[in-house]
Formats: C-alpha cells, sequence, structure tokens
C-alpha cells in the first residue's frame, strides 16, 4: 500500500516537474518520472493481488521506456544543434 | 433503281470538304479553300445527276440500329431536291469566294458551307427516318454556325441561338412523330411505311397525328407561322448563307418533308386544312412585313417567307408536284434576289440600308439586270419562272375552293408589289448614300447568269396542261410521291386563270412600279412602321413566353442559389469554429501539458465519481 502512495507521490512530482520545467531536459526527465511511477504502481498492484499480470505490463513499460529514451534524447540533441537551445517556450514553431 | 456504293459519296465529297477545311483552312489559304469547296459540291452535283440518270440508286447499310437500316435512296424527288441543292448550292458557293474574299474567317466559313450542304444531302437523300433526321439536325447546326458567323457581335450570336432554339419546337414534333410512325408501324424506313400505309389495318386517327406532328416539325424547319419569327433575325449571317440555306435549301426542307410523306398526308381534311391555313397566313404575314423593311435582307427574308407560305398551301391542297416546282423555280429567283442584294451591299462596302442605296442601274449595269429579272421572276411575270410555278399553285387552290383561289390572288399581288419595291428602292432614282459602288468581280457575275438563266427559263420544265399536255416535271415527280389522281380543271377555266394571274401580276407590277417612285402617302408610312416590327409578333411572343419563362428561370436560379447558400453559410460556419479552435493550438507545449493533465484529472474523477 505504502508503494501505491510513493507512485502517487512519484507521479505528481514527475507532473510538476513537466508544467514548471522549461528545459526539454528536464521535461523528459519528468516524463520519465510519470512512467516509472506508473510502473511502480503496476508492480505493487500486481504484488497486492498476488497476479503476474501486471508485472508483464511493467516489463513492457521498461522496454518501451528505452525506445523512447533513445528517440526522445536523439530528437532533443538534433533540435539544440539546429536551434541553440532547448528552451520549449522558445520552440513554438509548430503551431497553426 | 441500282444497288450503289456511290451514293454515300454523293454525300462524303462535301463532308469530306468540311473535315479537310476544317483542319487545314487556314494552311490551305484564301482562293484555293473557296475553290476546293465548290468543286467536291460540283462533284456531289455530277455524280447525283448521273446516277438519277442512271434511273436513281439507293444504298443500305443493314447494321446501323437494332431494327433500322442506315438506308439512303435517291428517287426522282430526293433526285430533283438534290439537284437544287447541289446546283445551286455550287453557284452560292462560287459567288462566296468573292464574297468572302478577305474575311478572317474565310476557310472556316467554306468548312461550314460544306457541312451543311452534306447535311442537307443526307436529309434530302436519306430513306429512313432517323437518318432524315440526322441531316435535319445537321443543316440546323450548320445554320446555326453560320447564322452566328461573325460571332464576335453580340447581335449575331443571339440571332443564332434564336434560330437554333426555335427549331427545337419543330424538332420535338419530328421526334414525336418518328415514336409514333414506329410504334404503329414497327419501321421507320419511308419507302417500307409507304406500303405498310396503302397495307391499311390501323388506326386512321393515330395516322393523323403522326402526320400533324410531322407537320410541327415542317413548321419549324419552313418558318412557318408561328415558328417564323427565327428567320428575319437569320439574316445576320453573311449574305451567301442567307442565299442558300435562308432561302433556297434549307427552309424548303419542311415543305419537302410534306410532300415525302404525302402518303399519310393525302386525303385528311383536317390535315389539309391546317396546312392551307399556315401557309396562307405565312404568306400574308411575309408579304406584308416585306413590305415595310428597310434593310435590304430583311426585305428579301420576309419575301422567302411568303414564298415558302405559297408551297405549303400547295402541299395543303394536294399539289405536291407543284410545291416541289415551286421549290426549284424559288431557289432560282431568290437565290439571285439574295445575291444581287448581296452583289450591291459588296459594290457598297458592307451597307445594308435601303435607305443609303437607289440609282445601282447607273453604277451596276449587269448587276442591275440581274435585279430586274429576279424581281420579275418573283413577282410573277409571264413567262419567268415565277409565273409558272405560282399560277400552278393558283389553278390547284381552285380546285380546293374559288375562295381560297381569291386569296391566294392576293397574296400573289403582294408578292408581285414587294419584288418591285425591292427592285425600285435599291436600283431606281438617284443614289442616296456616300460611297462608291464598284462592280463585282466575274466570280460574283458568273453564277448570278447562270441564276438569271434559271429564273428565266426553268418554269418551262412544269407548263400547265393546256400549253404543253404532258410536262417533263409531272409524270417525272409523281414516279416517286405517287399517283393523286385529281380531276383536270376545264380548258376555259384553267386560261382564264392563268390570264387573271397574268394580268393582275403585270397590273400590279406597274402601279408598284410607279408608286414606289414617288413620295408615299401618309397611310402607308403608318402600315410601314407596323410591318417594319413584323406586326409585333417578337413583342407579343417576348412578353407570352419568353419573359415569363426567363422570370421563371430566374426565380429558380436565385432560389437554387438560395439553398446552395444555406449550404454554404453551414460550412462556413462550421469554419469559423474550427478557426477558433485552432487559435489554442499555438505551439506552447507547456499548456498542452497542462491540458493532458486536466483531461486525466477530469476523466479519473469521472471515474470515481461515477
Amino acid at each position: 500500500m505504502i508503494w501505491l502512495l510513493a507512485s502517487a507521490l512519484l507521479f505528481s512530482l514527475g507532473a510538476y516537474g513537466v508544467l514548471t520545467r522549461r528545459t526539454a531536459i528536464l521535461v523528459f526527465l519528468s516524463i520519465e518520472l510519470m512512467l516509472n511511477a506508473a510502473a511502480l504502481a503496476l508492480v505493487s498492484l500486481a504484488r497486492l493481488t498476488g497476479s503476474l499480470d501486471a508485472q508483464v505490463v511493467v516489463l513492457f513499460i521498461i522496454a518501451m521506456a528505452a525506445a523512447e529514451v533513445a528517440v526522445g534524447l536523439g530528437l532533443i540533441v538534433a533540435i539544440f544543434r539546429r536551434r541553440e537551445t532547448t528552451n520549449i517556450d522558445e520552440l513554438r514553431q509548430l503551431r497553426w | 433503281m441500282q444497288e450503289t456504293v456511290l451514293l454515300p459519296l454523293i454525300v462524303a465529297l462535301p463532308l469530306l470538304g468540311f473535315v479537310l477545311l476544317g483542319l487545314w483552312g487556314r494552311r490551305i489559304g484564301e482562293p484555293a479553300a473557296g475553290w476546293l469547296a465548290s468543286f467536291l459540291v460540283l462533284g456531289s452535283f455530277l455524280l447525283g445527276f448521273w446516277l438519277l440518270l442512271q434511273g436513281g440508286a439507293k444504298w443500305t447499310l443493314a447494321e446501323w440500329l437494332p431494327g433500322i437500316p442506315f438506308s439512303l435512296r435517291l428517287d426522282n424527288l430526293s433526285g430533283v431536291m438534290l439537284m437544287v441543292v447541289s446546283g445551286v448550292g455550287f453557284l452560292i458557293h462560287l459567288w462566296a469566294i468573292g464574297y468572302m474574299h478577305g474575311d478572317a474567317g474565310y476557310s472556316r466559313f467554306f468548312s461550314y458551307f460544306n457541312l451543311f450542304i452534306a447535311a442537307m444531302l443526307v436529309l434530302v437523300l436519306g430513306d429512313s427516318l432517323p437518318v432524315v433526321f440526322i441531316g435535319w439536325e445537321g443543316v440546323g447546326l450548320a445554320s446555326y454556325l453560320l447564322i452566328g458567323f461573325w460571332y464576335t457581335e453580340r447581335v449575331n450570336a443571339d440571332s443564332a441561338r434564336k434560330a437554333f432554339i426555335v427549331n427545337r419546337i419543330g424538332d420535338l414534333g419530328f421526334l414525336l412523330a418518328m415514336g409514333l410512325l414506329w410504334s404503329m408501324f414497327g419501321t421507320l424506313s419511308i419507302s417500307e411505311l409507304v406500303e405498310k400505309v396503302e397495307a391499311g389495318g390501323y388506326s386512321f386517327t393515330t395516322l393523323s397525328l403522326a402526320g400533324f406532328f410531322l407537320l410541327i416539325g415542317a413548321i419549324g424547319k419552313s418558318a412557318q407561322v408561328p415558328l417564323m419569327v427565327w428567320l428575319p433575325d437569320a439574316m445576320a449571317g453573311p449574305t451567301p448563307v442567307s442565299a442558300l440555306i435562308h432561302a433556297a435549301t434549307m427552309v424548303t426542307a419542311g415543305v419537302y418533308l410534306l410532300v415525302r410523306h404525302a402518303f399519310i398526308l393525302h386525303g385528311d381534311a383536317f390535315l389539309a386544312g391546317s396546312i392551307v391555313a399556315l401557309g396562307l397566313l405565312t404568306a400574308f404575314y411575309g408579304a406584308l412585313c416585306s413590305l415595310g423593311q428597310w434593310d435590304i435582307k430583311r426585305i428579301v427574308a420576309y419575301t422567302t417567307l411568303s414564298q415558302l407560305g405559297f408551297m405549303f398551301v400547295a402541299v395543303g391542297v394536294g399539289a405536291y408536284w407543284v410545291a416541289i416546282f415551286h421549290i426549284v423555280t424559288h431557289a432560282f429567283f431568290k437565290a439571285l434576289m439574295f445575291m444581287t442584294s448581296g452583289s450591291v451591299i459588296h459594290a457598297l462596302g458592307g451597307e445594308q440600308d435601303v435607305r443609303q442605296m437607289g440609282g445601282m442601274r447607273k453604277h451596276l449595269p449587269i448587276t442591275h439586270r440581274h435585279g430586274l429579272v429576279a424581281a420579275l421572276a418573283s413577282g410573277g411575270l409571264p413567262p419567268l419562272a415565277g409565273f409558272w410555278s405560282k399560277d400552278a399553285i393558283l389553278a390547284y387552290t381552285f380546285e380546293y375552293g374559288p375562295w381560297l383561289w381569291a386569296l391566294m390572288l392576293l397574296a400573289s399581288a403582294l408578292a408581285a408589289l414587294y419584288s418591285i419595291r425591292w427592285y425600285v428602292l435599291v436600283f431606281l432614282g438617284e443614289y442616296r448614300g456616300k460611297a462608291h459602288p464598284h462592280e463585282s468581280p466575274p466570280v460574283m457575275l458568273w453564277p448570278n447568269h447562270i441564276l438569271m438563266g434559271g429564273a428565266l427559263g426553268v418554269g418551262f420544265i412544269g407548263l400547265p396542261y393546256v400549253i404543253d399536255y404532258k410536262n417533263f416535271l409531272e409524270p417525272f415527280l409523281s414516279k416517286a410521291i405517287g399517283e393523286f389522281p385529281h380531276e383536270k380543271l376545264p380548258v376555259w377555266t384553267e386560261w382564264t386563270l392563268i390570264i387573271v394571274s397574268a394580268l393582275v401580276a403585270i397590273g400590279v407590277l406597274l402601279w408598284g412600279f410607279r408608286f414606289f417612285q414617288q413620295p408615299l402617302p401618309q397611310w402607308y408610312a403608318r402600315f410601314q412602321q407596323a410591318a417594319l416590327n413584323g406586326f409585333y409578333v417578337d413583342m407579343l411572343y417576348n412578353t407570352l413566353l419568353v419573359n415569363p419563362l426567363k422570370a421563371l428561370a430566374e426565380l429558380l436560379f436565385s432560389a437554387d442559389r438560395g439553398l446552395l447558400g444555406g449550404f454554404a453559410g453551414l460550412g462556413s460556419l462550421m469554419g469559423g469554429l474550427g478557426g477558433l479552435l485552432a487559435r489554442l493550438e499555438a505551439g506552447a507545449l507547456r499548456l498542452y501539458l497542462l491540458g493532458f493533465l486536466l483531461a486525466l484529472v477530469l476523466l479519473l474523477l469521472w471515474g470515481v465519481l461515477r
């Protein structure tokens, strides 16, 4: 049960980080935090119910997160090379 | 009658000219295009003449439409028409080489002209009604193209449209007649229809209805009352067009159609009565209108109307061969009249108002001679061509009823009057304009010489029986039209009629000759004002038909626009809403993320509270 609370805390921290940070790297990091909070919640729920189903999902999340990090970081590096910045308030060309 | 592949060649020659000139007309260039077109028509003429001497020909393509073969037939009736169309057509082609000289659309003109000849030959030679209909529509198309030949001026284009649209009414009649005949007899071949009608075993009322629909078709093409309004406006085209299409050949197609179907019309008192009535009305209307016109071509156009009325009366009283006889003589003297007018217009550099003419006798001596013959032949002076054919019509109307004869005599007196008015206004008196008239080139004079010969002499092929007991034309045509025996008038009655009509023609010609050289009296000026506007028939049609229909169209159009406008409004409303939403998409990443979170919270709340 305590792990569920920890997971909620972790998630809120992540959400707070996503909303307040301006650097793309830190936003990205916060998103990873939220992702892992979700993974933690799944693991603790698996423990509570005694079923392995949720743990399988966690394995998927880890695999997906690895890929996502590779792509996301690559994008950020590429953007930095072109724009000399990773400030998401300045990167607003993708608009209507 | 032989089966020969040469027959379609008659049609193919001018059609070839149309294709050649249409595709490479510009490269063929100025005089060559005209000569090419003319000689192709001459080729058709010679070929047709040769086949006619062989005793006619036919040609059938069995697999055309399911159940309907494509068949052409050259018998004595279509042969005479073929001679007129291609013979007079050739002369007018030649004349047009001079008249159209220097026009920007020179080769285009000749390609359309050849198209017309081809379509007219299909109309004349066609033995099954759909084939005739192809020609019927083809000449309508050529007429439309040529009336609007100088299409850059709106008036010309409007006149072309008017002619085309008014003709549609007649075409509907033709189509209905075809449908009815098909449902009655199961065939549309004219030669088979003749046999089936003779065999009997059908409803006479239905056949009469079919004849009535054919009559409607003929009215449209031959510009009879009440569909006559397009013909005067058709004069917007070049003069050779008026001479060939709107005087000599196409407008007689309606008469030809009726004569071709004499086996349907004959003996039907109602149809005969309506044909006579329409013809009589047209003869008077055309004659009276012609007396009030100032435009030289409109004068002649209305005289054409009047002469077409004569032909209709001839068909109505059962004088089918006489109607064709009048077509032949009329083709000569009316084409001559038009081309003389055209030569005068040409000499005066495009002037068409007779008030700016006069005195052409001195300036254009040769053309004056042509004009004199044309006017006298059209006025019915014996022994010129117009006299004999008109006299034959008069004799038959006397058999129909002396009252009709009296009316027709009055109409022919008016015919003499308008012919001499045209002559006096153009050729006599002093020249009233400012141009420098010059005589036409030989290429325009020679066709007129030949036509003048025709206008003088062609009447002798159909002399009345009291002079020439068995004339050439009547037995010749009766072979194709069918024998409709009738009581010949007693010799003395016939002679009296001939002398009376001759005296009337001479008297009126002389009276008109004096009358139109003096200042015109007050009553004539008033009459002229009404006649100039065609007795306001156009205005009447505009008020009764054209404007209400136009108003209806406008109403429907605006309703349509309202409906479509509603849909368009709905579309732009949605577009506006979308635009508002699009503003949210400002590229602010953290705003989006906030949106995600809020949505997540809301979803969770919904899930918990539910």
